[in-house]
């Protein structure tokens, strides 16, 4: 294979990674700091992708033009709204069912998860087909060598990578992350501590849906399209990733992700039947890991999350 | 100097009581115990302070302010700190970190490092550790850990549940000997044991909790001194 083939392949692959790293890191700290495995994430991915473009055409109603500033428009009101959908989320329907089965709470999300979806096919407008997303980064292009590297690309994995260090500094070096890790390790510790955690949790969830958000826009702006069951594969992703990683294990979701988007890229190059039959070779390989390592590639014991 | 009044206190964690009509007070600048054995109900005494298990009936208040069911955070503002049963550290965390959370309400950045220094100037085995994981220490090395981090909110009041619980006599003797140095820094202190020789020796004040209700109290030295208590619930 040629070098601007393999160029296009790796910076595809990385594309991927970031997004699905983005989304796991939401199902590992949900687990972390509620062991919950709350499945409509990928469908609050969706709705976030949603508001994005929403804001966007009220970027447009209003007359502003300049790129940069529709992408700031776009990014607040989207994480801003998702994060505090998340919430939501978490304070009336995860919280009150604390003490409840853990098979309840999946059941319910991922009853939430449909209603969101069928909630924007049915009531956005023309939700049923898919929504142009707009292509707002410069699409220049740097030769790397036989290879077209784009800006847009480069400009949305930088982003991406600085989301997910970001993250990772906000829960191994602030007070919130502090309070976060010491709620996944030992709630009832946490709570003697002094950490209010009904607070904790809800800002855990506004974190984890606001990369989701982030993630979705990513997503937008690179295949310009996105549609009401974008969040479906998306979410089954992120959370695979996040089991591969070791569930509660913020290092183990990012690994996961960019580990599963590096199964996709190689089931596109290797397999003679190509492209089509990637992520039957990635669930595959995931499925052989489970069964290789049931508690993921970075082992947890239930005690130490996050 | 802080109290706790505990007025006729019912707690259940399902349906049948854990504690019946518990009434008793924590004086302040005080070592107040309660004794008991196993399963008396003493953690859950704690649990009820901290609004962790809220009574179901009966009122808590810390100098006369009610704080009956309170959320634990709301309780800890009050100048309450706890060294839960079993030490209960932050496995993953280092040393530091674990300090650092029982000061989880404290803004001032100097003033934690002062605690700190004090802490690590009490402790020097937990210098050396600072940055080693809670979860890797010893079970001695936890109770200091445990114990420093209580006093990182610079608290008024400190509930200890249990400290001698799986630690080696060395180690009991100079916990002991630690928490009456709390209490004589102005510290109240309400010690919750089962070890009773040693924790008369060092208190002021004693309950006896037996089946979820008090059965004797006096001062310690009457305590120390009751044959038929110590027959009826120690022997
Ligand atoms: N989380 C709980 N759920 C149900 N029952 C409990 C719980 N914790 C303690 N108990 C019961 O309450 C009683 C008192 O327990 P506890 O307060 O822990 O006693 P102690 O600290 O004196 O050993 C025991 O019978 C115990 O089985
Ligand atoms: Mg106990």
């Amino acid at each position: 294979m040629d070098i601007g083939l393999l160029g296009q392949y790796l910076a595809n692959g990385m594309m991927l990674g970031t997004m699905y790293a983005l989304v796991a890191v939401g199902f590992t700290l949900f687990f972390g700091v509620l062991d919950v495995i709350k499945f409509s994430h990928g469908d609050v991915l969706m709705l976030g992708s949603f508001t994005g473009f929403t804001a966007y055409l009220g970027v447009l109603a209003v007359g502003i033009v300049n790129p940069w500033l529709t992408l700031v428009a776009i990014l607040v009101v989207s994480i801003t709204t998702t994060a505090a959908l998340g919430a939501v989320i978490a304070r009336y329907l995860v919280l009150p069912l604390k003490s409840a089965p853990p098979l309840n709470i999946l059941l319910i999300t991922l009853m939430l998860g449909t209603a969101l979806r069928e909630a924007v096919r049915l009531f956005y407008p023309d939700g049923s087909n898919p929504k142009a997303f707009p292509a707002l980064l410069p699409t220049a292009s740097v030769d790397l060598g036989g290879f077209a590297l784009r800006a847009d690309s480069a400009i949305l994995m930088a982003a991406g990578i600085a989301v997910i260090i970001g993250l990772n500094l906000l829960i191994n070096r602030t007070r919130l992350g502090l309070a976060i890790r010491a709620v996944a390790q030992d709630e009832e510790t946490a709570k003697i501590m002094g950490i209010n955690y009904t607070m904790i949790v809800l800002l855990t969830f506004g974190i984890g849906s606001g990369a989701a958000a982030f993630a979705g826009i990513m997503n937008g702006l690179y295949y310009n399209e996105i549609n009401f069951g974008m969040g479906l594969l998306l979410g089954l992703i992120g959370f695979s990733a996040a089991i591969i990683g070791g569930l509660g294990n913020i290092y183990g979701a990012i690994l996961g992700g960019f580990l599963f988007a590096g199964l996709q890229t190689v089931g596109a190059v290797a397999l003679p039947f190509a492209s089509a039959y990637k992520d039957v070779f990635a669930f595959g390989v995931v499925i052989a890991l489970m069964a290789w390592k049931p508690t993921g590639l970075i082992a947890e014991r239930s005690s130490d999350r996050v | 100097m802080s109290s706790i009044k505990i007025e006729n206190v019912f707690t259940a964690y399902d349906k049948a009581d854990v504690l019946m009509d518990v009434s008793l007070n924590v004086e302040a600048g005080k070592i107040t115990c309660l004794l008991g054995s196993n399963g008396a109900g003493k953690s859950t005494l704690i649990r009820s302070i901290l609004g962790l298990t809220p009574p179901r009936e009966g009122r808590i208040s810390v100098d006369g302010k009610d704080i009956t069911g309170a959320a634990t955070h709301k309780v800890i503002a009050e100048g309450i700190a706890c060294i839960p049963e079993g030490r209960r550290m932050f496995p993953k965390m280092t040393v530091t970190e674990n300090l650092r959370l029982g000061a989880f309400q404290v803004s001032d950045e100097a003033l934690i490092r002062q605690r700190m220094d004090h802490v690590f100037d009490t402790f020097p085995r937990l210098a050396e550790r600072r940055d080693q994981l809670a979860g890797t220490m010893s079970g001695g090395e936890q109770a200091m850990v445990s114990i420093g981090r209580g006093l990182m909110g610079g608290p008024r009041i400190l509930l200890i549940d249990e400290p001698s619980l799986g630690l080696s006599p060395l180690y009991v003797k100079e916990n002991f000997k630690i928490i009456e140095s709390i209490r004589d820094t102005g510290i109240t202190v309400f010690l919750v044991e089962q070890n009773v020789r040693q924790t008369l020796a060092i208190s002021d004040y004693g309950y006896v909790l037996s089946g979820g209700k008090l059965v004797a109290q006096g001062s310690a030295e009457d305590l120390k001194n009751d044959k038929e208590v110590y027959a009826a619930y120690f022997g």
